[in-house]
């Protein structure tokens, strides 16, 4: 087996020259039985690298290629691409990590220099049993799933919708607008929820693209990215009719369901009569009436953030919301009752993004009193003697003036946090995806890649991912709708030639692979006795490969006789 | 023992003119640039928490906004317009009425109304009692000898009777004032640290010189002008009035002082006047209406006093009878209203703080200076 090999040594600026030797490399390789050309430069990802070995390939009739250079994370894309522009199949590369896993991490010239050596040595090896592969493609259904009918539901819905494509809008409760129906007024610009669903709501149930499903659950997806079939039950019991579904992508916006504040004891919610949580004042403000139980007005009201977020023994995190909530509340209170106390417990005042400051600042300016304590040492609210003038008392250890004090409270409202809710996990299983400590949903990744997740074609949008606002949720819907319409756009979907395969032959249908998979790409076929992988949802992880106890399943372009040259030429 | 929180407290304050202090977020950006922040009196933060928080009796047995002259630095520093300086002064006419046990303080303080009314009544029943008491004894023609409308020697009675009850009640305000910060405090004071510290209250009375530490020393000048001015003329008027009064040739052992005081007083109080028009200062931004009473009553005061002295030398003693009946009626109401129930009175709780301050930190390094002692012995 006869390879014309051509081997190129990325210099990276200083970045690997500096500690390996480029032009010892650059000879080393030369000289390696199967090598035609080896050539050392100062930027290969550069054009005219690119082009250099676009042209070697022309002249010397390469047939493989090498590149000694950084991860193949960072470059493999490029070097492919200058294959393939030279006519090469793409998978005819192999690269060579001599940056971060060599110049970055080593400081002696000569030991890392060998190193490279060795690196290279086991890319010329491996890369001699590369074959031409060729990426499959693969229908994509425009139609679009939405689980969850919230804000963040809506907004996607109507961005695919408006773009002319089908959406299922399914929604677990009788209505529609989620969470933000709840609320009466939104912060920092005090503009009414009502509003900000009211219009959404009136176009979705008038678009001829999209069919609400109320009362409606998911009961089943099978199939992968562009080609799912979802399974959904309407009603209940003896009345349920299911449906089948063709889509193509799936965005999951199934929200957040507040905290239990009975759960923190020594705040008395449910026994005391007075202590209500944020979404019962939010009724209370709805329905024009901030009111005690005994229907008289609140002369001291107290607001304590905080409830069931930051906090070991509930939930470590920061709901998010809640402060600038809370800031909202004062001031709705003030305006509504003048005369009215109102005191704030805060352990810290999260007032970040735009309009927020400055929101804190009108909360003060209301005459709020600010009080902070310990995000260990938490108030404790009593009922008040007859003696003392209202309904409770709050005592808590303030932190700005270091006092042990207590607040006359006549209603107490608990900022309760967001957590995932309870069928987070079920829903999680449905479709293919993976939860935090916390129950949210895990992102592709969290900076880049926010609104993908590690299952192709299923999107997440809003507090299921994580506790936010009001308009990061509609960016991420908005963002999971672009994801798909890019897609749709496209057409035809392509999908890596790099998957795992089983061979009929040898699969004896043990099942190992198929609850091994972390990504369901592999399904049973009962009546064969025999798995597949899904080649589209395969990530080429190869986990079902080291398992398989048949040996029937082969990793493409990491196959057996790939590795082991690659380990010879490690250790040679 | 938990302190119970007052929310009502803040607006109690907004009233002496604290409108503000609900902003304050606890920086600290003021404590951090006032020139008299020191443990244990964290100026201005400490006080405005606890004025947010509504903590009463804390706040009564605070020295701190005696120990702040208003430079008005942490109120250009403050991010949030909390105006810490004018807290300050509003915290001094809180504690001035706090101190004042008739009550009466609180009531001039609250309501400018009041103040004007009881300046009126005061004014008038001082100008009709001495009219009446001058015309039987005396010719309102004739300025001074046997026959003088108000005669100095009179006067002078009038004076030190006026000077014991004034003296009396602002005694009487003192002791409060003790009671509430250290008495009531359960702080326990040796009667040597008492004498080993009353230095303080001469040199503080006559230097200021708390307030020369500010930045700027160009108000503690201005004020230590106003108030030697005020002093000279005070001892002039307590000791000297017959050799004032007679005339009409300049008597320039005590007249040039009197000239010196004048002028001392005309200037600072111009000065001060202009400033809280034109708002040149961030201590004259804003002005509560004691403020302004306190200014144009001792400008009137001031005016009439040159102007029946001048009239005297110019050989018109009916003008000057009547400017110094005028001047009377100033005088009288802004000793019996000011002194004791209002803005006067920090001449008195200013050296008293600074002195009970000592007596307080004395007292809580104790500990420190016995260990010390313990350690020399052994």
């Amino acid at each position: 087996m006869e390879r014309r090999i051509g081997v190129y040594v990325c210099n990276c600026g200083t970045n690997i020259a500096k500690v390996v030797d480029c032009d010892a490399l650059e000879q080393f390789a030369a000289a390696l039985p199967g090598v035609t050309v080896a050539k050392s430069y100062r930027y290969m990802c550069s054009n005219p690298g690119q082009e250099m070995i676009a042209a070697d390939i022309k002249e010397h009739g390469l047939d493989r290629v090498v590149v000694s250079a950084c991860s193949p994370r960072m470059h493999e894309r490029t070097f492919r691409g200058a294959l393939r522009n030279a006519g090469l199949n793409p998978y005819l590369l192999e690269m060579a990590n001599i940056r971060e896993q060599c110049s970055w991490v080593h400081h002696e010239r000569l030991p890392a220099t060998e190193k490279a050596k060795a690196l290279t040595l086991a890319a010329v090896r491996r890369v001699a049993h590369h074959e031409p592969l060729d990426p499959m493609t693969a229908e994509m259904c425009p139609t679009t799933l939405i689980l969850g009918g919230g804000i963040a539901g809506l907004t996607a819905a109507l961005e695919i919708a408006d773009s002319g494509y089908p959406v299922y809008l399914v929604e677990k409760a009788a209505r529609l607008g989620g969470n933000l129906a709840r609320v009466d007024l939104t912060a920092p610009h005090l503009d009414s929820a009502r509003l900000l669903l009211d219009e959404r709501l009136r176009r979705v149930a008038g678009h001829d693209l999209i069919e609400v499903l109320l009362g409606t659950r998911l009961e089943r997806l099978e199939g992968f990215i562009g080609n799912f079939s979802a399974t959904v039950t309407t009603g209940q019991g003896a009345t349920a009719e299911s449906r089948r579904l063709s889509v193509g992508s799936v965005i999951v916006c199934t929200g957040y369901r507040e905290f239990d504040a009975s759960r923190i004891t020594h705040y008395g919610y449910g026994k005391l009569p007075n202590v209500v949580t944020s979404f019962e004042l939010e009724k209370m403000l709805r329905r024009g009436r901030v009111e005690m139980k005994s229907g008289k007005t609140p002369r001291n009201v107290a607001i304590i953030h905080c409830v069931g977020s930051r906090s070991p023994e509930f939930h470590g995190y920061c709901s998010r919301v809640c402060c600038m909530t809370a800031l909202k509340y004062a001031q709705e209170i003030k305006a509504a009752l003048p005369g009215t106390a109102v005191s704030d417990l805060y352990i810290d005042m999260h007032a970040f993004g735009k309009g927020a400051e400055e929101f804190y600042r009108k909360g003060s300016e209301v005459k709020t009193l600010f009080l902070m304590y310990d995000k260990n040492d938490r108030p404790v609210i009593r009922a008040a003697e007859p003696g003392d003038g209202c309904d409770m008392l709050i005592e808590v250890n303030e932190t700005l003036s270091g006092e042990v004090i207590e607040i006359p409270a006549d209603l107490v409202v608990l900022m309760v946090g967001m957590e995932a809710r309870e069928d987070a996990a079920e829903v999680a299983r449905l479709v293919n995806i993976s939860q935090d400590r916390e129950g949210w949903f895990i992102e592709s990744h969290p900076k880049l890649d926010p609104v993908a997740t590690t299952t192709e074609g299923i999107f997440i949008a809003g507090t299921c991912a994580a506790p936010k606002d009001i308009p990061d949720t509609v960016a991420q819907a908005r963002a999971a709708a672009a994801r798909i319409l890019g897609k749709i756009a496209k057409g035809r979907l392509e999908i890596d030639a790099v998957y795992a395969e089983v061979s009929d032959d040898r699969c004896s249908g043990c099942r190992v692979c198929n609850e091994l998979c972390p990504y369901s790409a592999i399904e049973y076929d009962a009546d064969r006795r025999r798995s597949h992988v899904i080649s589209a949802v395969c990530k080429a992880c190869g986990a079902c490969v080291a398992a398989c106890p048949s040996a029937a399943i082969q990793g493409r372009h990491a196959t057996d006789t790939q590795i082991m040259a690659q380990i010879a030429g490690l250790m040679t | 023992m938990a302190i119970r929180v007052n929310p009502q407290l803040i607006d109690e304050l907004a009233r002496y003119g604290a409108e503000d202090v609900h902003k304050c977020y606890h920086c600290g950006n003021c404590s951090a640039v006032c020139p008299h922040s020191e443990e244990p009196f964290v100026l201005p933060r400490k006080v405005m928490r606890h004025l947010q928080m509504g903590l009463e009796r804390k706040l009564e047995s605070a020295l701190d906004p005696w120990l702040c002259y208003y430079c008005g630095q942490c109120t250009e520093e403050c991010p949030r317009e909390a105006e810490p300086g004018e807290t300050m002064m509003s915290l001094r006419r809180w504690l001035t009425s706090r101190y004042d046990f008739t009550g009466i303080s609180r009531l001039f303080y609250r309501s400018w109304a009041a103040e004007l009314t009881a300046i009126t009544i005061v004014a008038l029943a001082t100008g009709i009692g001495l009219y009446a008491w001058g015309s039987t004894h005396g010719d309102i023609t004739v300025y001074d000898g046997p026959d003088a409308f108000l005669q100095s020697s009179a006067i002078h009675v009038f004076d030190w009777t006026m000077a014991g009850v004034l003296t009396l009640l602002l005694a009487v305000n003192a002791a409060r004032m003790w009671y509430f910060t250290v008495g009531r405090q359960g702080i326990a004071v040796p009667l040597g640290t008492y004498l080993k510290q009353a230095w303080l209250l001469p040199v503080h009375f006559v230097t200021q010189l708390r307030y020369a530490r500010c930045g700027k020393k160009g108000p503690w000048a201005i004020h230590l002008g106003l108030m030697l001015s005020y002093v000279t003329m005070f001892v002039l008027i307590m000791f000297f009035l017959h050799e004032m009064q007679a005339g009409p040739e300049i008597r320039w052992q005590v007249h040039a002082f009197g000239y010196a005081a004048s002028i001392g007083l005309v200037g600072t109080i111009g000065y001060a006047l202009h400033g809280r028009l034109r708002r040149t200062h961030t201590l004259y931004r804003h002005s509560h209406e004691s403020d302004w009473i306190f200014l144009l009553l001792l400008a009137a005061v001031v005016v009439t006093g040159i102007a029946q002295h001048v009239l005297h030398r110019a050989g018109l003693p009916l003008h000057a009878n009547v400017a110094y009946l005028v001047h009377l009626m100033g005088v009288v109401p802004m000793l019996l209203v000011e002194v004791p129930f209002s803005k006067w009175s920090h001449l008195a709780y200013r050296p008293l703080a600074i002195y009970l301050a000592a007596l307080q930190r004395d007292a809580l390094t104790v500990p420190a200076g016995a260990r010390a002692a313990a350690r020399g012995a052994a």
